[in-house]
């Protein structure tokens, strides 16, 4: 339990560049995804399908944002918009026919198509004005999607999703759905993982820091912006397939609005611009604190007798996710994963740090 | 081709426009005083609408005596928020900047709603609803008004940009670093610039919480208000202005073109493409200072 | 005695360190006599800590996250070791930063308003403008063009008029001669020195260029790696043979066996 760093010692850079460079790590995962395996048996359904499945899906799609804003360095406020592309392509293609395997990876494919013309205005600004251009990119596509009834699903703008099937086997429980948020959830975290040891990673790294100075160096950013812009889509339509095909079953354009696309990237700062774990904070966070407030709060005010307004109860949430996203950045800019990190790095040595001093 | 209505729907464009540089002086002045992009002028502007009907109504005072208490009120926020938040993120990357202010909009209208309610309320300026004629052209009154305390704002702040302290805040948004060294207190003015936005917000909250009622739309206005700030060039009230007005009549003949042929709504598609094509064009906007990045 | 150096020394620093982000120790004690009305120099090769001292002394070094973490400054026998910045300008200390930092989207003349001190009157500052324009007639050609495209030597002009307009009464000013012309550094050196004889005005000028530095200044501090080593009269420091060789550029031919015995000297004394 202690002393975790003892006996660490990486004599070459294949044992330094291991995804867990410290063995503490890797138990904690492992344990942590069988924990993830077990959740059906533990965690009663009501809260598995209510919490743990959104958090999952989330926080694959959360994982895709911070390919792109952390570590490509590229802000993007239209990635609700990438989801609701990939959504809407692989339902309709469901519908049509396709096995359901095929029909995700159509609708992570077109998100690509789509999601990498927003690399076009990366190609030519950033920071704020790519910003604002994501921003209008995205009214444009809440605009087609409302405006064209033959994709939002006539005139009730809502197109039901077919029957989850993969692998031939129909997914109507919630634990199957489950199983399916999750293991997509881990393919995510694998790739995320990975991505920080390949040159790709290390390529996007530099893009972030100065695309130009990458460009002096070799890096062709035209390229690696694209290949990020297109590799994060993919995550974001399927995200926002799966998002459809096992919570929503309905898909409504409101879905993927750009409060949405706000939310998630709320989702990655609040989390961590670049961290992996962060995500998983950030998400969990944003998506589930707001609610456990207004529990307290409804709980509080029946408990001191008071009456609270019906539509002040359904507003408290907002500000109380407007709120967080404030605080978190106030306390630590670098987001949940530094400050778990921080907690780590502490814990790592301890007892030991104490008597440098 | 039907001369008198497309002047018309230019005219009314422009006045429109110029109640979207209203909101956008508050945006440009945040900028100019402190490069940073204030994502939550729309929930200020809703705030300030609130705020003016909260003392009206739940108080009882009269109206224009509500408004420059409002303002007063919105420009201790405006302090407030420089104080507590803006402060401690100078310095950071534009996202987290970003992020923040977001984080803040969401926070003001949340709060807003969960203290006044959803329901729309109306403003009830005494302005009234007869048309006015301007030989065959029909011209709303309350656009008129609106399109006058714009101009009037716009007027004071270019005069308060030649002032000492304007300079100064023009100075902060050129070089905090510099700033420091002759004894500017860079915090004080950022500050002071948030807290004249607020006021703008409240200027803004009352003219189109009279046109469309004080609501949460209020917020919305921000997507429009941003594409005026920006191709205005986001530091320039006078591109403010120029650029609203432009916006106002390319969304208002535009979508009287395009409405017919996409089957409605396509003022917001207008907006949005405005604001694409102003980025990729010319990010600096119409009147924009450019800035060089150097490796 | 303590008192009669306090009341000679406008400005004194004793033993300051200052840590950047609680870690990088920058300056390791340095200690620093301006007397009122002198011309100091502080000499040294990049990264030597000279203007990690200057911002130590204007307060600048919050902005980059830096703190005095050890020892005191003293301003006309107040401490201001803890003031901020805008305070320490009120007082009358002024810091010309490196890089020639002019407001480059305001004219010259509104770059001089800017820098006015808040309840300084109208005319003090038309009269205080005039007196700036008289010692840079090129700035009263320009004043108002914008700022950004003033040439280099210009904008340096105008960086010590701004500071000028806060009425210091200690004028610290980082590398001036960064990037100009010889003539130019010429100029500008001459003007500062009429201003410090005419207006009695205290200068510590940071300088890489240490023979046009020392040619202005009656003493100079040598600092390397955080730390003072050497510290004399502007002839004294002219005529050492290790400034000569390092800093003058001067000096007998260097032939291999001096250059050894140079670098185990210059190890000495930082």
């Amino acid at each position: 339990m202690f002393y975790r760093l003892s006996g660490v010692h990486h004599a070459n850079y294949v044992s330094d560049s291991r995804i867990f460079k410290v063995p503490a790590d890797r138990n904690l995962t492992a344990f942590i995804f069988l924990i993830g395996l077990a959740a059906p048996f533990i965690i009663p359904s009501l809260y598995l399908n209510s919490y743990m499945l959104p958090w999952l899906i989330w926080t694959a799609a959360a994982l895709g944002l911070n390919l792109v804003t952390g570590w490509a360095g590229q802000l993007h406020l239209g990635y609700a918009a990438v989801m609701a592309v990939g959504a809407y392509s692989a339902i309709h293609a469901a519908r049509f026919g396709v096995p359901w395997e095929f029909a995700l990876i159509i609708g992570g494919l077109t998100s690509s198509v789509i999601g990498s013309l927003f690399a076009f205005a990366a190609l030519r600004v950033k920071g704020l004005y790519l910003a604002l251009t994501t921003l209008a990119m995205q009214f444009v596509m809440d605009w087609v999607l409302t405006h064209s009834p033959a994709i939002s699903g006539g005139s009730h703008a809502s197109l039901q999703s077919p029957t989850l099937a993969l692998l031939g086997q129909e997914i109507t429980t919630d634990t199957g759905f489950y199983y399916v948020a999750f293991g997509w959830c881990v393919l995510v975290t694998i790739f995320m993982l990975n991505l920080k040891r390949t040159g790709l990673g290390r390529a996007l790294v530099a893009v972030r820091e100065k695309d130009f100075a990458a460009a002096i160096l070799g890096v062709n950013s035209f390229y690696y912006k694209i290949l990020a812009f297109a590799t994060s889509s993919f995550i974001a339509g399927v995200s926002g397939a799966l998002l459809v095909a096992t919570f929503f079953f309905l898909a409504a354009p409101e879905q993927f609005s750009v409060a949405v696309s706000i939310q998630v990237l709320a989702m990655v700062i609040v989390g961590g611009l670049g961290s992996i774990i962060g995500s998983y904070f950030g998400v969990a966070l944003i998506l589930l604190v707001p609610g456990i407030v207004n529990g307290l709060v409804v709980t509080l005010s029946d408990g001191l007798g008071m009456q609270i307004n019906v539509e002040t109860l359904a507003h408290i949430p907002n500000a109380v996710y407007g709120a967080l996203i404030v605080i978190i950045l106030l306390i630590e800019p670098l987001g949940l994963g530094k400050l778990y990190g921080n907690i780590r790095d502490y814990l790592m040595v301890w007892p030991f740090d104490q008597f440098k001093k | 081709m039907d001369w008198v209505f497309l002047s018309e729907l230019a005219i009314n464009g422009a006045l429109t426009g110029l109640l979207y540089s209203l909101f956008a002086i508050g945006l440009v002045l945040i900028y100019k005083a402190s490069s940073v992009p204030n994502l939550a002028q729309g929930g200020l502007t809703m705030v300030g609408a609130y705020v003016v009907l909260a003392l009206a109504r739940d108080v009882g005072l009269s109206l224009w005596l509500a408004i420059p208490l409002a303002a007063v009120v919105m420009f201790g926020l405006g302090f407030g928020i420089e104080r507590v938040a803006l402060r401690r993120l100078a310095g950071r990357p534009v996202v987290m900047i970003l992020m923040l202010t977001l984080g803040l909009d969401i926070f003001l209208r949340g709060t807003t709603l969960a203290i006044w309610g959803g329901t729309s309320r109306s403003m009830e300026l005494g302005v009234s609803y007869d048309p006015l004629f301007l030989g065959d052209i029909f011209i709303s009154r309350i656009h008129l008004v609106g399109a006058g305390v714009a101009l009037a704002l716009f007027v004071a702040f270019m005069l308060f940009f030649q002032t000492r302290t304007g300079i100064k805040l023009r100075a902060i948004a050129d070089d905090y670093m510099a700033s420091w060294s002759v004894g500017i207190s860079v915090e004080r003015g950022v500050g002071l610039s948030w807290a004249l936005a607020s006021v703008v917000a409240v200027a803004a909250g009352v003219i189109w919480g009279e046109i469309q009622g004080v609501d949460q739309a209020l917020s919305l206005l921000l997507l429009k208000g941003l594409t005026v700030a920006v191709l205005g060039g986001l530091d320039s009230i006078l591109g403010a202005v120029i650029a609203g007005i432009i916006l106002g009549v390319v969304e208002n003949v535009g979508a009287d073109f395009l409405d017919p042929l996409v089957g409605g709504g396509s003022r917001e598609l207008i907006v949005a493409a405005v604001l694409i094509l102003t980025v990729m064009i010319r990010p600096h906007g119409l009147f924009g200072r450019h800035d060089i990045e150097r490796v | 005695m303590q008192e009669k150096v306090e009341a000679q020394n406008i400005l004194s620093m004793n033993s300051v360190e200052v840590l950047y982000d609680n870690v990088m120790l920058a300056i390791k004690g340095v200690s620093v006599q301006v007397p009122t009305g002198g011309m100091i120099a502080l000499l040294g090769s990049n990264g030597a800590g000279k203007s990690t001292t200057l911002k130590a002394i204007s307060g600048l070094l919050k902005a980059e996250r830096g703190r005095i973490s050890r020892g005191g400054i003293t301003f006309q026998g107040t401490d201001i070791t803890e003031a901020l910045a805008q305070k320490r300008v009120e007082m009358g200390i002024c810091h010309v930063i490196e890089g020639r930092r002019v407001f480059e989207h305001l004219t010259p003349d509104e770059n001089l308003t800017a820098a006015a001190p808040r309840g300084m009157s109208r005319s003090t500052l038309s009269a205080e403008k005039d007196k700036i324009y008289a010692y840079f007639p090129r700035l009263a050609e320009r004043r108002n063009s914008q700022a950004g495209y003033l040439s280099g030597g210009e904008q340096q002009m105008l960086a010590i008029g701004r500071a000028l307009v806060t009425q210091p009464k200690l004028l610290m000013l980082d590398e001036p001669s960064l990037g100009l012309a010889p003539f130019l550094v010429e100029e500008i050196f001459g003007i500062l020195q009429r201003i410090n004889r005419e207006e009695g005005l205290s200068v510590l000028l940071v300088e890489q260029n240490a023979l046009a530095a020392l040619e202005i200044v009656s003493q100079g501090y040598l600092i390397e790696n955080g730390r003072v080593v050497m510290h004399g009269t502007a002839e004294a420091l002219k005529s050492n043979s290790d400034i000569q060789e390092f800093y003058l550029g001067g000096g007998e031919g260097t032939d291999f066996h001096n250059v050894k015995h140079y670098s185990r000297r210059k190890r000495w004394l930082s």
